[in-house]
């Protein structure tokens, strides 16, 4: 039996990185500190596995899925890259390799989480900052579009609410939480205050406050279904915080407005640092997500939907993001890591995607899985392959590997390797 | 009442975590994405059968699926977890910016007698499976 402590968790953009995990005969049999969902990943790191590679759902040496594969991306004139955030750097960095020798277009996660984040800080910039800062200082956190209670289980308990930091001794007793959200959801339960906007009228509601912020009142007795009171006393609430945090989620990036609402919330704290510290934080949900951004970022100045077809690297979301490639029926290929987009796109792009060649890397069966010409499985990143990983502020940390992953599996950078050696010849 | 205008919304909930990390062929993960949430107040107006399934339809698509009542929602929202049986009813229009829109869809809900498909079926309907 071994016990690995100061584990870290490979589900969400927490990292969460004091598990313990005990492993015995090559299994997991205990996950401490684990959060429902991370206890399910380690416990079950080794259920519903694919069992071997296939083409055509015919069962194959690894050699053979690896030479189809090649086949499939060397042959088509615009193969897609997609996936990449829930798998560690080094393979990433290697998914960019293979799209540049494809002459194809890479492209992660993000174009359909917060890919609208993106799009709203390259123009306007971002006041960042670690979750350690925000455990140590934060007097007001503001959960804007997202729900930890559902998808960050650990969030509030180790960074934003009941941790005890610095400056904030008695934890969640000095901290003020505010929800704001379309519906009364588990976090905005605990809170302190929940600011029920209107669907779809956030970006009103930022705009007010904003307004309100620099000491003009609301002309309007109600904004996006917030009365003006409310909003000029949560402006007042927000400059008089010694250290505010915003961590907004797909409320706002998945609603009408899009990166337009993350433009007004930069906004609205860009104004607020006129007065007091004040940052955001997007809340991201897959673990390396933010990690598909920056590795995609270093190796080609982009971080998302990037078109490698005329040899350089261009950039343009809405072209070349996967829903819209998809969408146009443009792709003639995919190449799927370290995700599912059959049960994450809209079924429109999902049916696309069924027509051409797919060839996927995954540890598990998934409908991507199901319909794809050429699935090898994978060794799963932090629990059988080591690597890093970037936490939702930016903060990288290192995935462990604590069991051998089963005889004749790689990890999704070997296999990465494998294909490319044959597409080279 | 036959057919509910409702306000949708999807998102993730912490029941499919769980059951994706078991796996997206378990029956944990199946359940926690084939299901509309609906306020107490509508499904007792609609006089919903406990068990049974609707159709949710929106201008991009329709979908039989089970339903469950929420106490986080009110009258007119519902909640589909994101997921294949979710996807039928969004479009893929992203305005230039690659997002498809997932929150705050005009839809409907109504009382249905088909079967809710399966993972296989839904797969099998988009035209994959067995390739």
């Amino acid at each position: 039996m071994t016990v690995f402590t100061d584990v870290v968790c490979p589900f969400c953009g927490c990292l969460c990185d004091d598990l313990e995990i005990t492993v015995e005969d090559g299994h997991v049999t205990q996950a401490k500190n684990a959060c429902a969902i991370s206890r399910s990943k380690f416990l079950n790191h080794d259920k519903n596995r694919l069992k071997a590679p296939t083409v055509d759902g015919v069962e194959v040496p690894l050699e053979k899925a690896v030479d189809a594969a090649a086949d499939i991306l060397s042959t088509s004139r615009r193969p897609l890259v997609y996936g990449l955030s829930s798998t560690e750097c080094v393979a990433i960095a290697k998914a960019v390799e293979l799209a540049e020798l494809a002459g194809g277009v890479i492209d992660n996660t993000s174009s359909v989480c917060h890919g609208p984040t993106i799009l709203a800080l390259q123009q306007v910039g971002e006041s960042k900052t670690t979750l350690g800062e925000v455990k140590n200082r934060a007097d007001l956190v503001i959960f804007w579009g997202s729900n930890p209670s559902q998808a960050h289980l650990r969030h509030i308990l180790r960074y934003s609410g009941m941790a005890k930091g610095r400056f904030v001794p008695n934890g969640r007793k000095d901290r003020h939480i505010v929800a704001v959200d379309i519906k009364m959801t588990g976090t905005a339960r605990m809170a302190d205050e929940f600011v029920k906007v209107e669907p779809n009228r956030d970006f009103e509601l930022l705009q007010a406050l904003r307004a309100a912020v620099r000491g003009h009142e609301p002309q309007a007795e109600s904004v996006a279904g917030v009365s003006s009171m409310k909003v000029v006393e949560l402006a007042e609430r927000m400059k008089a915080a010694r250290f505010g945090i915003v961590f907004f989620g797909l409320g706002l990036t998945q609603s009408e407005g899009r990166h337009m609402n993350i433009d007004a919330a930069v906004g609205l704290v860009a104004e607020l640092n006129n007065h007091t510290k004040f940052l955001l934080t997007p809340m991201r949900g897959h673990y390396n997500v933010a990690g598909a951004n920056t590795v995609t970022t270093w190796q080609t100045g982009y971080p998302y939907a990037v078109d490698f077809s005329r040899g350089y690297p261009r950039y343009n979301p809405g072209e070349y993001t996967s829903v819209d490639m998809l969408a146009r029926g443009e792709a003639d290929s995919a190449l799927v890591m370290a995700s599912d987009p059959v049960s994450t796109f809209p079924a429109g792009v999902a049916r696309n995607l069924a027509k051409i060649p797919v060839v996927t890397l995954d540890h598990k069966v998934t409908p991507t899985t199901m319909l794809s010409r050429v699935v090898i499985p994978v060794a799963t990143a932090g629990v059988e392959a080591e690597g890093t990983a970037y936490r939702m502020d930016g903060v990288p940390l290192r995935l462990r590997r604590l069991v051998e992953p089963a005889e004749g599996v790689h990890s999704d950078a070997e296999v990465l390797e494998m294909i490319m050696g044959r597409m080279k010849g | 009442m036959s057919k509910l205008n409702v306000t949708l919304v999807s998102g993730r909930t912490a029941q499919q975590g769980v059951g994706l990390e078991e796996g997206k062929t378990s029956v944990s993960y199946v359940n926690s994405v084939n299901h509309v949430q609906l306020s107490p107040g509508d499904a007792a107006r609609m006089k919903l059968e406990e068990g049974g399934a609707v159709t949710v339809e929106t201008r991009h698509g329709s979908v039989v699926v089970h339903w469950r009542s929420s106490k986080e929602l009110e009258p007119g929202m519902a909640f589909f977890p994101y997921g294949l049986w979710a996807n039928q009813v969004y479009g893929y229009e992203t305005e230039g910016t690659g997002m498809p829109m997932f929150k705050a869809l005009d839809a409907t809900v109504a009382p249905s007698k088909e079967e809710v498909k399966s993972m296989e079926e839904m797969v099998k309907s988009l035209g994959g499976g067995g390739k």
